[in-house]
C-alpha cells in the first residue's frame, strides 16, 4: 500500500541557524521522529520538500542538505509568507512535518565524469550547497572532475553557509570564488557581480556542465558569459520556482506548458527550458 | 457481458431500495435544478432528466474535503486522523460525457507514482451506472467533437438505454456484474433489444449538431503560445470561475488549514485557473498576471497540455461552461475560431 502522499512525515526541529545579518534567512535542521521514515526519505541534490506546519499550511523548499549527511535533513528558508514566517518564529524542539522528497534532481549521473561549475546568487544557494556537499563527499569526489564555484551575495552579511564556505576555501579539490556586490570594512574577499566574476574566473567549457541558481537578473547576465565560454544549452542547468500546493502534479498550478515544475522539475537544462513556454 | 431488461416504472424503486444498503449518489430535483445528491432515506432518483447542473466529479473529488485532522499536542500540532476509508457506493444516472471525465481524471489522480488515496479509494469502491443519451439533451452538447459519443461506455460499469417502455441494462464490467444480484430478478435482454440499441446509438450521434474541431487545433496550439488571438477571448471574462467549477474534468485544487479552538483540519477545495491568486507567488510575482494568460492556460490545458501528457482532450463536451457562463463565452466558438487561424 502506497503511503498517502499528502500526509506529512513527522520531524523535530533539531537546530536552527540564523544565516544572515538581516535575520530573515534561517537554516532548519530536521530529524525524523520515526526511523522508518528516515530510511524511506531517499533523495538526491536538487529535490525539494513541502514543509508543513499544521494550522498554517505548507511551503515548498529546496533540500539544502546532502544525502551524504546522514541523520537529518536541512532547509534554508527566507521569511516571506504565512508558513515561512511561522517557521521563523518556532524554536528548536518543535515538532513539524515534511512531505517529500519531491521533484527531480540535479542530473547527478550526467554530471559524473565532468568538470562542474556551480554558480549561485544570494539565497538561491541551497540546493547548490546540497550538490557541493554531495560531490565533495569522500566516496563521491573522484566521480567528478574539477569543481568550480562562484557564489555571490549583495553584501558580506548576506552570504549564507559562512562556516562551510570557510572550510571549502581551505580545500584544494574545489575552486571556490565568493564575491559580494559591495564589501564592508572587514571584507577581504572579492567584490563584484556574479556575471563579472564568472567572466574573470572563466571556467573551461571542455567536458563541463554549469549549474546556475539565483535571482532572475543574475541569471540573465550570467548566461551570456557562459555562452561566450562555449557552454551549450544542454550543459547549463537551473532550477525553477512556482507557487505550489500538492507538489505531486495534481493541483494544477505550477505548470509551465505541459510540464509541472513540481513533478517534471524543478531542475531543467536551458535546452529543455527552450522547449517550454516562457510562463514562469 | 450480462444484459437485462428493467421496466421503466420499476427503475426508481430499484435504486431507492439499493440506497437502503449502500451509498447512492444520484440526480434529484432541487427547486429549479437537477443536482447530484446522496439519496437519503426514502428518496428516489430522477429517471427522466436532461443532465445535472453539477458534474458528478464532486462525488470522487468533493468541492471541499478534509484530508487530515490534527490536535494541539505538547510540542505542536499532531496528526490525529486521516479519513481515507470509503464505503461501497453507486453513482447513478451519469451521462456518458460525465462518465468519460472519470477516465480522464484517473490519469491525474490515480497515477502510478502518486496515487491520490481520497479519489482513488472512492473510485475503486464505486459502481457507475449511466443513462445513454438517446435524446442528447442540449443544443450545446458536443461530445462527438471531443472523442465522445452519446452512447459511449467509457468509465461506465452499467449502461442503461431507454428503449421506450423499458431500459436495456448492460453490465459492462465485473464491478457492474457484481451489482446484478442486488437488483432482484430481471429478465434477460433479447436480440431485438440489442439491435434496437444499436439503431438508437447511431441516431443519437446524428442528433448532435454542435461540431467543433476538438483535435485538429492541437498543431496550432503547439506553435502559437504567443499570438494576437489570445488578446481577444478573455476581454469579457469576469473571472468568476463558473466554467471550472461546473467542468467535469477540471481538477485544480487548493490546500488550506483551518483551526477551531484545539482542533485543526487540512482541507482540499476546488480552485480555479481563472483566479489571479491561483499562481500568485509570495514575492508578488505572478507568472499569469492577467486574465489573458489565465484563459490561455485553461484552453491550452484542455486542448494541448492534457493531450501532450495523456493523449486525451480534457473536455468531454457536456456544454455546462457554455450554458452557464454569465457573459456567454463559448469554448466551442473559441475552438472554431482557432481552427480558422
Amino acid at each position: 500500500m502506497q503511503r498517502n502522499p499528502y500526509v506529512p512525515i513527522p520531524v523535530d526541529v533539531a537546530k536552527i541557524v540564523t544565516e544572515v545579518t538581516t535575520k530573515d534567512i534561517k537554516t532548519f535542521r530536521l530529524t525524523f521522529v520515526n526511523k522508518e521514515d528516515e530510511e524511506q526519505f531517499k533523495y538526491l541534490p536538487g529535490q525539494f520538500a513541502e514543509l508543513s506546519i499544521f494550522g498554517k499550511g505548507e511551503s515548498p523548499i529546496g533540500i539544502a542538505s546532502s544525502p551524504t549527511q546522514q541523520g537529518y535533513i536541512e532547509f534554508t528558508v527566507q521569511k516571506a509568507g504565512v508558513v515561512t514566517s511561522e517557521l521563523h518564529s518556532i524554536e528548536e524542539g518543535t515538532r513539524m512535518g515534511v512531505r517529500g522528497p519531491l521533484g527531480n534532481t540535479w542530473p547527478i549521473e550526467y554530471l559524473e565524469g565532468k568538470n562542474i561549475v556551480v554558480v549561485g546568487g544570494g539565497f538561491a544557494f541551497t540546493t547548490l550547497r546540497s550538490l557541493i556537499h554531495y560531490m565533495l563527499y569522500e566516496e563521491n569526489r573522484s566521480k567528478f572532475g574539477n569543481i568550480t564555484v562562484v557564489y555571490g551575495a549583495r553584501e558580506p552579511g548576506l552570504l549564507i553557509y559562512k562556516e562551510e564556505l570557510a572550510l571549502w576555501e581551505k580545500r584544494d579539490d574545489i575552486n571556490l570564488n565568493v564575491t559580494v556586490d559591495k564589501g564592508d570594512a572587514t571584507w577581504k574577499g572579492r567584490e563584484g557581480f556574479v556575471p563579472a566574476v564568472c567572466k574573470d574566473v572563466a571556467p573551461s567549457s571542455e567536458n563541463a556542465v554549469a549549474v546556475i541558481c539565483g535571482p532572475p537578473v543574475m541569471i540573465r547576465f550570467t548566461l551570456p558569459e557562459f555562452f561566450n565560454l562555449g557552454f551549450s544549452k544542454e550543459n547549463i542547468y537551473t532550477s525553477l520556482e512556482m507557487r505550489m500546493k500538492c507538489g505531486i502534479g495534481k493541483c494544477g498550478r505550477c505548470n509551465v506548458g505541459s510540464k509541472y515544475v513540481c513533478k517534471d522539475g524543478p531542475v531543467f537544462s536551458l535546452a529543455e527550458l527552450d522547449q517550454l513556454t516562457k510562463e514562469y | 457481458m450480462e444484459t437485462r431488461i428493467i421496466k421503466k416504472e420499476n427503475l426508481a424503486g430499484i435504486v431507492k431500495k439499493l440506497s437502503e444498503d449502500m451509498l447512492v449518489y444520484a440526480p434529484v430535483q432541487e427547486e429549479d435544478n437537477v443536482l447530484f445528491k446522496v439519496l437519503e432515506k426514502g428518496m428516489e432518483p430522477l429517471i427522466e432528466f436532461d443532465n445535472a447542473k453539477n458534474a458528478p466529479k464532486n462525488f470522487f473529488f468533493p468541492q471541499t474535503e478534509t484530508m487530515m485532522r490534527y490536535l494541539k499536542g505538547e510540542r505542536g500540532e499532531e496528526l490525529t486522523d486521516v479519513p481515507e476509508e470509503m464505503q461501497e457506493a453507486v453513482l447513478f444516472g451519469v451521462r456518458p460525457c460525465d462518465a468519460r471525465s472519470f477516465v480522464l481524471l484517473d490519469n491525474v489522480f490515480n497515477d502510478s507514482k502518486y496515487r491520490d488515496p481520497y479519489y482513488a479509494e472512492r473510485r475503486e469502491k464505486t459502481t457507475i451506472v449511466s443513462f445513454a443519451c438517446v435524446e442528447p439533451p442540449y443544443t450545446t452538447c458536443f461530445c462527438t467533437s471531443v472523442d465522445g459519443h452519446p452512447f459511449s461506455t467509457e468509465g461506465i460499469d452499467i449502461s442503461l438505454v431507454d428503449l421506450g417502455d423499458e431500459f436495456l441494462a448492460e453490465f459492462l464490467t465485473p464491478k457492474g456484474e457484481s451489482l446484478l444480484v442486488r437488483l432482484g430478478e430481471l429478465p434477460k435482454a433479447d436480440e431485438a433489444s440489442m439491435s434496437k440499441k444499436e439503431a438508437l446509438s447511431g441516431e443519437a450521434a446524428d442528433k448532435i449538431k454542435s461540431k467543433v474541431p476538438g483535435r485538429s487545433i492541437k498543431p496550432w496550439l503547439d506553435e502559437n503560445f504567443e499570438h494576437p488571438f489570445w488578446d481577444t477571448i478573455h476581454q469579457s471574462c469576469l473571472a468568476c470561475g463558473t466554467c471550472t467549477y461546473l467542468c467535469p474534468t477540471c481538477h485544480c485544487f487548493d490546500i488550506t488549514d483551518e483551526i477551531k479552538k484545539e482542533e485543526g483540519k487540512r482541507i482540499r477545495s476546488w480552485d480555479s485557473c481563472m483566479y489571479w491568486l491561483f499562481t500568485m507567488e509570495t514575492s508578488g510575482h505572478n507568472p499569469r498576471p492577467s486574465q489573458k494568460e489565465r484563459w490561455r492556460q485553461r484552453l491550452m490545458h484542455k486542448f494541448k497540455y492534457f493531450v501532450d501528457n495523456f493523449d486525451a482532450i480534457a473536455c468531454v463536451g457536456c456544454g455546462r461552461c457554455v450554458m452557464y457562463c454569465p457573459v456567454n463565452i463559448d469554448i466551442r466558438k473559441i475552438v472554431q475560431d482557432i481552427s480558422k487561424l
